[in-house]
């Protein structure tokens, strides 16, 4: 049981990471990136070519961040223009279009070019025992990366002045303009920021587990739930809901098996959207 | 940035072209007695094949998906991200009853159809209740599409998992043969195209423009907005889950990718952008001219996911009215300069 609870934590700090990114962007924009997974997994398909290639590691997954921050400057340079001439639920809707076409596109283009590519990342060394749970050393560089990603953007929002540029957007758009914050640029950031975490959960998660060229579809349909269960736009809400939904699906998985549980998930996500629109951590308007 | 003008804030509309239904029935009548004329016509020409006859019987169920979505989102918005599960629940559900229950086929399918016509009536009346809006809407029934998926791949001993389940009843009679099937699913497409034409005139289809070209003063003018939108809701749904049922019979194999989400609702979504969202012969003008295209490159494998997510992000940001409308547009516009 131990066992499963933290490779839960494991899990639930990466849903919380990849759905960081989804959900500031819509906080932020009104856009829903559904091509969020193909970013990811586009990443990490540089990563694996660049160490295929012969370069170090640690190059390679610099590679891997630029290629996602990349994307989601392009994103936000080419697609996204339109829908940043819409107001309301047409822009969302105009932009969830438009990202399940990008997301398609990627994974159809990775799917014909590299059918079998795979990034895998082996963290040497004997596993280390964790309350009485042998944990492997791949698990926890990875939960240590994600943790420290979380408090450094914890910081980030908290106390610089461009988070709070970025956190002001998300409240009032129109009050950050009069302030003259442009709610643009904060959108660009933003969506740059959501490619470079799309890209370093799938480093960190290759280090738990393979991801293919076909865990697009997977991954964004959890960054998905996980929003919708933290609340759009909320980041601490993300974290909160990764870590119960990733413990919720391990223990789940375990015990009646991965289909059930992944049903439960999306039960949770459902329910939460019925119950308390706003997430998890959310006020009611 | 935004030194452009702002002109297009309304151009991304859920409206078709047809803001005004015809009234008289001979109107809605004869296009369809055209339609169906000149597609029943199409055995003669590519009868002799059982492929490009499997192909065509494909073209129709997808014609039949993409109406049924039409009736759905293009009249009242309701953005459903499952048309494959629900025709699903058709296709699993009446191969189950015929199959292991022992029900007739025409029960069977009755059964299944009823059974997808609750679960969409049931998604539109929890959107609606809790008034969800087009993004909840779309998020809920994506969910709803994985958990269905989910669900079939779990229950194997009952659906084949992964590699889907073989349908014994109606093995050896028509429904297998090489023609009949395309005459079956054709009858159905234009009886679909009929009830859509149909509820376009009645005071139904009134409310449908209504409440899909301003929710708030549609309510205001007393159009019981949560009712027209179940209505709708449940009409698709009983199109999606007759369609797939029938298909599934004709078909004699199921497996997750018949009525998966990549393989149903995408190309759904790409007919529905191709042929213009809301308008009544969208569907036909856009299953049929992406099936051709679909067998044209079919040589091209993977590559075909690239086109179809090229083609979602094209139609959508240039051609949001669909592409044939907007060229139907640009030909009355030269031939009436001043339109």
């Amino acid at each position: 049981m131990i066992a499963n609870i933290l490779d839960g934590i494991v899990l639930g700090l990466q849903f919380g990471l990849l759905a960081v990114g989804l959900t500031l962007v819509y906080g932020l924009g009104g856009v829903l990136n559904l091509a969020h997974g193909q970013m990811a997994v586009a990443a990490a398909m540089v990563v694996a070519l660049a160490q295929a290639a012969g370069l170090p590691i640690w190059l390679a997954a610099g590679l891997g961040l630029l290629a996602g921050g990349l994307m989601g400057l392009i994103l936000d340079l080419t697609i996204l223009r339109p829908v940043y001439r819409l107001r309301g639920e047409a822009r969302v809707l105009l932009s969830l279009l438009l990202t399940l076409g990008v997301s398609f596109t990627v994974e159809g283009f990775l799917n014909w070019r590299y059918a079998l590519g795979a990034l895998s990342l082996r963290i040497g060394g004997g596993a280390v025992e964790i309350l009485g749970v042998p944990m492997r050393r791949g698990s926890l560089a990875a939960s240590a990366i994600t943790l420290a990603t979380f408090a450094a953007l914890f910081l980030f929002f908290r106390y610089t002045s461009l988070g709070r540029a970025v956190r002001s957007v998300i409240e009032d758009q129109e009050g950050a303009r009069l302030v003259g914050i442009y709610p643009h640029r904060m959108l660009r950031l933003i969506l740059v920021l959501s490619g470079v975490l799309a890209a370093l959960v799938a480093i960190t998660r290759a280090m738990v587990t393979p991801i293919d060229v076909h865990s697009g579809l997977s991954i964004t349909t959890f960054a998905l739930i996980v929003t919708v269960v933290g609340g759009l736009g909320n980041v601490a809400g993300a974290l909160l809901a990764g870590l119960i939904l990733g413990i919720v699906n391990a223990v789940a998985a375990d015990l009646i098996g991965t289909y059930i549980s992944l049903i439960i998930l999306l039960g949770a996500a459902a329910l939460t959207i019925l119950t308390r629109p706003a997430g998890l951590l959310g006020v009611r308007e | 940035m935004s030194d452009r003008p702002t002109h297009s804030a309304g151009a991304f509309s859920l409206g078709g072209v047809e803001a005004h239904a015809s009234r008289s029935l001979p109107r809605l009548l004869l296009p369809i007695a055209a339609v169906g004329a000149g597609l029943a016509l199409l055995p003669l020409w590519l009868g002799h094949s059982r492929v490009l006859m499997g192909v065509a019987v494909l073209g129709l169920a997808y014609v039949c998906y993409t109406i049924a979505f039409n009736v759905i989102f293009g009249s009242t918005g309701q953005l459903f991200l499952c048309v494959g599960a629900l025709a699903g629940i058709g296709g699993y559900g009446g191969a189950i009853l015929a199959d292991s229950a022992g029900w007739p086929i025409a029960a069977s399918i009755l059964a299944a159809t009823l059974a997808a016509t609750l679960t969409g009536g049931l998604l539109s009346f929890v959107a609606v209740r809790r008034s969800l809006g087009v993004i909840f809407t779309g998020i809920i029934t994506l969910i709803f599409s994985l958990s269905f998926d989910a669900l079939v791949l779990g229950l194997g001993e009952l659906t084949g998992g992964d590699t889907g389940r073989l349908i014994t009843s109606g093995a050896g009679t028509l429904l297998r043969d090489k023609i009949p099937p395309y005459y079956l699913m054709l009858a159905l497409a234009l009886l679909f195209l009929l009830v859509h034409g149909l509820l376009r005139r009645s005071h139904v289809g009134w409310a449908f423009r209504a409440l899909r070209d301003d929710e708030v003063a549609a309510e205001l003018a007393g159009v019981d907005v949560a009712r027209y939108r179940v209505y709708a809701a449940l009409v698709g749904a009983a199109m999606l889950g007759l369609a797939g049922s029938t298909y599934a019979f004709t078909e004699g194999r199921i497996s997750p990718t018949t009525f998966g989400f990549g393989e149903v609702d995408i190309v759904v979504l790409v007919m529905l952008g191709f042929g213009g969202i809301g308008a009544l012969f969208g569907p036909i003008v856009g299953a049929v001219t992406f099936t051709i295209v679909d067998e044209i490159l079919i040589d091209f494998g993977q590559l075909r996911h690239v086109a179809y997510g090229m083609l979602i992000i094209l139609l959508f940001l240039r051609l949001p009215r669909g592409a044939i409308p907007t060229l139907a547009g640009l030909w009355q516009r030269r031939r009436r300069p001043k339109g």
